[in-house]
This record gives structure tokens, sequence and C-alpha cells, in this order.
């Protein structure tokens, strides 16, 4: 049971740098990319109907690592306590960009917004490879650490190379290069690796640290039955939202 | 104030902040709902608008709704990681099943609901807005079975130090749970349709165009509201029957005065919705003399249902798990005052000008009405063609 557990948090945790890895990587590229407003429009646009759906995943880490590592839930989020409060602020200020941009007509307005998204995305980038870092060390050195710098600007491009990966599958007009689904997976597994190295090293450790049988037997009980409807939803957003000959016209509410 | 006055402070603020824009949510959601399937069936323009115009409300109130979740979920680990070690066992199970299967699934479902305008099958898009509404009362389900169990820890027992779970059952039949959950719920419902009727009533006043639309507005509000009112009240005396402790209030003056508010405001807006709106529910929208008072009330259900929250936490103080784990012993060994301030400083300036903005755009597109301008299955961008393929 302790093993099929730590394999969901492992997939939990790869499968967020695989997905939200090109949300931010399309973010960070905002500034890069999209120099004029309509080019902007359309970035946000590809990865759009994706965000609730990548995001999420964190959000169940979190609550999976609650439920099967409780010991380790508070040792972690408190071993890293002013990094993980920069990047909830990081979180939070990308989001707003996402569901504010559009809400007031002016170009000003909507370029404030674009402008935190790309902060927000750059911010939340090089806080992962920093926790990561820490994480590593088992909190006993400082995330800002050169070491934990330069990981952080790992996963950065790792992020945007994704990203950009990303926006020529689903809209090759922005890049000017068309990327077959093959290539976003490739870059996808590639974006994830930083965090798959940290689970295997910390592998032993989590395997130790689970919460008991009993505890973890309800989990079971509750979770397993919905782990078809969770994976249909997903699959569901991805073939609704493929790349398609309307794909670019999708309305965008973000 | 010391640090554990200012972790307490940082989760009270941040909670409330955060309840402000669930409890909307929660009440427009199924209204919202509703109105879709109405639209499905009859085909409508008036009921494409109405899903399109609520259904906006509810998006903007549910952006900030995310963000001040985000940080009521890790401010669990980041402040109060004892309650993880002591009772992460029990704790953590309804928690995880909030994070990891709900709100996983509501989030999965919101963006194929809001995406998927004019791309989704129709019925297929209805279930869409019904899913994420099953799991948003699915999320607000476990988060009071977690709340219920620091009420009253049922279905654990300790040993060796910590909290070992025992009667998984016992969790989700909590006493502290089964009257509280449908006063939320109720709560959300009557809060949700006080926005629609105050909202309404701002139009009307102001003699809008759009007659139909918000009369029809204000009468579902007016209906939900009375329905929503009266399992709020109902529920909300249930719990003094069976499920509160003895005590938790008589002498706890904290605790007691936003009770005692709560439910002099919850009796006042019983009277005032099941006899005074729901009889008068068919002249109201023409009466606009008593638009400005419907306008005047929307805020104070917000209010009340923050008052109920803080007569609930406050009236378990000291203990973070009743009569197990006091709130000192909870928060995390090694935090300082300064972590916390700076954290509190963060979070509160960024969510509070972030819900300050939201609730301007909130207000503009009630002032702005039904017509263009909408966002939500807005037509306009699917004409506009791919430019640089």
């Amino acid at each position: 049971m302790e093993v099929l557990w730590f394999a969901l948090f492992a997939v939990l945790l790869a499968g967020y740098f695989a997905l939200e890895g090109f949300d931010l990587g399309v973010g960070l590229l905002l500034p890069v990319l999209g120099r004029t407003a309509e080019r902007r429009d359309r970035m946000v646009a590809a990865i759009a109907p994706f965000v609730l759906a990548n995001e999420v995943w964190l959000v169940a880490v979190a609550g999976t690592m609650f439920g099967v590592y409780p010991l380790l839930e508070g040792e972690v989020l408190f071993g890293l306590y002013p990094l993980v409060v920069a990047m909830l602020l990081a979180w939070i200020v990308r989001d707003a960009g996402l569901w504010f941009r559009r809400r007031v007509g002016g170009a000003r307005w909507r370029r404030f917004w674009d402008a935190l998204i790309a902060l927000g995305s750059l911010w939340l980038s090089v806080g992962w490879g920093m926790a990561l870092y820490g994480a590593a060390t088992g909190f006993a050195s400082s995330p800002v650490h050169p070491v934990g710098l330069l990981l952080g600007v790992v996963v950065t491009l790792l992020f945007a190379f994704h990203g950009w990966t990303f926006l020529g599958w689903r809209a090759p007009g922005l890049t000017g290069a068309a990327r077959p689904g093959r290539m976003l997976v490739l870059t996808g597994a590639t974006a994830a690796l930083p965090a798959l190295g940290l689970l295997a090293g910390a592998m032993g450790y989590l395997l130790d640290h689970s919460a008991p049988p009993a505890t973890l037997n309800v989990l079971s009980l509750m979770v397993l039955p919905f782990a078809p409807l969770m994976v249909g939803a997903q699959v569901w957003v991805w073939r609704t939202f493929r790349p398609g000959k309307d794909a670019d016209r999708i309305p965008s509410f973000f | 104030m010391d640090v554990l006055e200012l972790a307490r402070t940082q989760f009270a603020v941040t909670g409330s902040l955060h309840f402000l824009f669930v409890v909307l949510t929660l009440g427009l959601a199924p209204l919202v709902a509703i109105m879709h399937t109405r639209w499905a069936r009859t085909g409508l323009p008036l009921h494409e608008r109405m899903t399109r115009f609520w259904g906006q409300i509810y998006l903007v109130n549910y952006a900030l709704g995310i963000v001040t979740g985000l940080v009521m979920e890790f401010q669990f680990g980041l402040a109060w990681s004892g309650l993880s070690h002591y009772a992460g066992d029990v704790f953590g199970a309804p928690l995880a099943m909030e994070t990891l299967v709900a709100f996983f699934l509501e989030s999965t479902f919101l963006g194929l609901w809001i995406f998927g305008w004019g791309r989704l099958p129709k019925w297929a898009h209805v279930a869409c807005i019904w899913l994420v509404t099953a799991t948003a009362y699915g999320s607000a389900f476990f988060i009071m079975v977690a709340n219920s169990f620091l009420q009253n820890p049922a279905g654990a027992v300790e040993s060796g130090g910590r909290l070992e779970l025992t009667d998984f059952g016992a969790l989700l039949s909590n006493n502290a749970l089964v009257y509280a959950f449908p006063h939320v719920l109720g709560a959300g419902l009557f809060t949700g349709a006080m926005v629609l009727v105050g909202a309404s009533a701002y139009q009307l006043r102001r003699r809008t165009a759009e007659v139909e639309f918000f009369t029809r507005s204000m009468r579902t509000g007016v209906i939900t509201a009375s329905i929503g009112i009266t399992l709020t009240v109902g529920f909300g005396y249930a719990q003094f029957a069976a499920g509160i402790r003895p005590g938790k209030f008589s002498g706890n003056a904290p605790a007691a005065v936003p009770l005692g508010f709560m439910i002099e405001g919850g009796h006042l807006f019983a009277l005032l919705v099941l006899f005074f709106m729901l009889p008068l529910i068919r002249v109201l929208p023409r009466w606009r003399w008593t638009h400005r008072l419907l306008i005047a009330l929307t805020p104070l259900p917000f209010a009340l249902a923050i008052l109920g929250w803080l007569a609930r936490e406050i009236g378990r103080q000291p203990w973070m798990i009743q009569e197990r784990l006091t709130v000192a012993d909870a928060m995390t060994p090694g935090l300082t005052a300064g972590m916390v301030t700076a954290s509190f400083a963060g979070f509160t300036v960024v969510l509070g000008l972030l819900a300050v903005v939201d609730y301007v755009l909130i207000a503009r597109v009630i002032r702005r009405g039904p017509g263009d301008g909408l966002a939500l299955g807005a037509a306009d961008e699917r004409r506009a063609p791919a430019m640089s393929y």
C-alpha cells in the first residue's frame, strides 16, 4: 500500500511539472514572443483551457502529502517557509493575471496583468528549482545557494522550452515552427526530470514515513474509486482542446 | 503580539477572506447550473443570457476563491505542523479527499465548462456545470468533516502520543458535522440568492431596459433565499439540540458575541424574506421604493457567514482539537514572530488588494448588465479568423 501511494504521489508531482510546466513556460515567454497585445492574447488563449486542469495537480500533491506523509508535510513546508510563502504569492499573482487580464477592456490594464503573469511564472519557476535543491539537502542548506539558484535557472529554461514546444503544437503561428504531439510529450518528460530525480532520491525515506495502514486503507477506499473519473476528466480536457481547424478560435475567458 | 497570536490572526484573516468568496461560490454554482439546464431545455436567448451573466459573476468571484484557498491549504504545513504530527493520520484523510478528489475534479470540470462554450455537445456542457456544483459541495463536505473533527474528535484514539483513526464512519457521522454541513450549504444558497436580488434591484431601480431579465432573476433570488434562510436557521438551531458541546458559548464572550449577532441577523432575515419578500414576490420587482433596501442588504449575509465561523472557531479555544491538542501545541516548533509577520503582511496585502479589485469587477459586471461585453461564452472570438496561419 505504501508503494502504491508513493507511486501516486510521484505521478502527481511529476505530472504537475510536465503539465503546469508549459503553462508557466508560456507565461515566461510572454515578454519574448508576445510583443503585441494580439499575440499575447493568443498565447494566453492557447494555454487557457488547460490551466485549471493543470495547476490543480499541485493542490493534489499537497493534499496527498498531508494524507500520506503527515509527518513530512510540516517539515517540508516549514523547512522552506520563506520560499513557500514567496512561491504561493507568485502563484497567486500569476493566477490573478490570468483571471483579470480580460475583465476590463483597456490596453494598459491588460498589459499590467500580462506583466504580472510573466513575473509570477518566472518567480514560481525559479522558486521550484530552489525548493527542489532545499528538499534534496534535507533543508540543511538555505535554498538561496548558488546550486539552488542554478537549479532554478535550469527549471526555468526547461519550462520555457516546454512552453515553446506547446505553442508549436497548439498554435504554430506564434512560434513559426510546428511541433508534433510526440515532441510535447518529450519536453514534458524533460520538464519533470528534476522532480523525478528528487523523488528517486527520497523514495526510501518517503516509504518509511507513510501514514499507518489504517489511514492508507481509508484513503485508498475513498480515492481509488474516483481515479477513473479523474483520469477521464483530464483526458476529456485534452480531447476537447486538442489542436484542430478551429483550435485558435476558442473564445477565451482568460 | 506574540508568535502564536500572529499565526492565529493570519489563519483567521486568510480563512475569513477565503470564505467570503467560497460562500458565494456555493450559492451561485447550483443557480447557474439550473439556469444552464433551462437554457439547454428551452433554447431561449433569455436563458442563455441569464446563464452567461450570472455565470460571469460566479467566475469572477471564483478567481479569489481559488487563490485564497491555496494559502489555506499550505498554511497547515507552514504554521500548524503540530496538527499533522499529532493528528495527521486522521485529519489528513478528509483534507486529502478534498484536494485530491473533490477540488481536482471541480477545477478540471470548471475549465471544461468555461472554455467548452460552443465546443462541447449541449448536454455534456450542462453536465460540466453540474459536476462543478457537485464537486464544490463535495469539497465543502470534506472541509466540514475536517473542521468537525477539530470540534469533536470522534473516530480516533490516542496511541503512542499520536491520534490513530479507528472508525472512519464516526468521522462522517460526527454530530458536529451533520447539522453544520447543511447549515453552511443553506448559508451559501441564501448569500448567492441575495446577490441575485440585490443586483436585480440595482438594475430595476435604474429603469433598466432588461426588465424581464432582472424580474425573473429577482424572483429566482427570492425563492432561493427563502429556501436558503430556512435551511440555515433550521439547521443552525438543530446544532444546539445536538452537536454543540455544552458550555461552548456560556461565559465565553469572544465566541458568544459574534454568535448573538449572527442569530439576530438570521432572525431578521428570516422574517424579512419569508413574511415580506416571498409573499410580495410578484410585485417586488415593480416596487422600486423597496429596491434601495434590497441593494443595501446584499453584503449582510456575507458578514453573518463570517460571524458564524468566528463563533464556531473561537468557541473551540484554546483547543486546536477539542480536549486533545491546544492551539499552542499545534503551532510549528521554531516558528518566529518575524516569519509570521512577513508572511501575514504578504498574504494580507496581496490577497486584500486582489479582493478589492475582484469586488470592483463584480460590481462592474452588475452595472453593465447582460448586454455586450460578457466574456463568458462570447461569440465574437469564434468569428475572428486565425491571423498568422
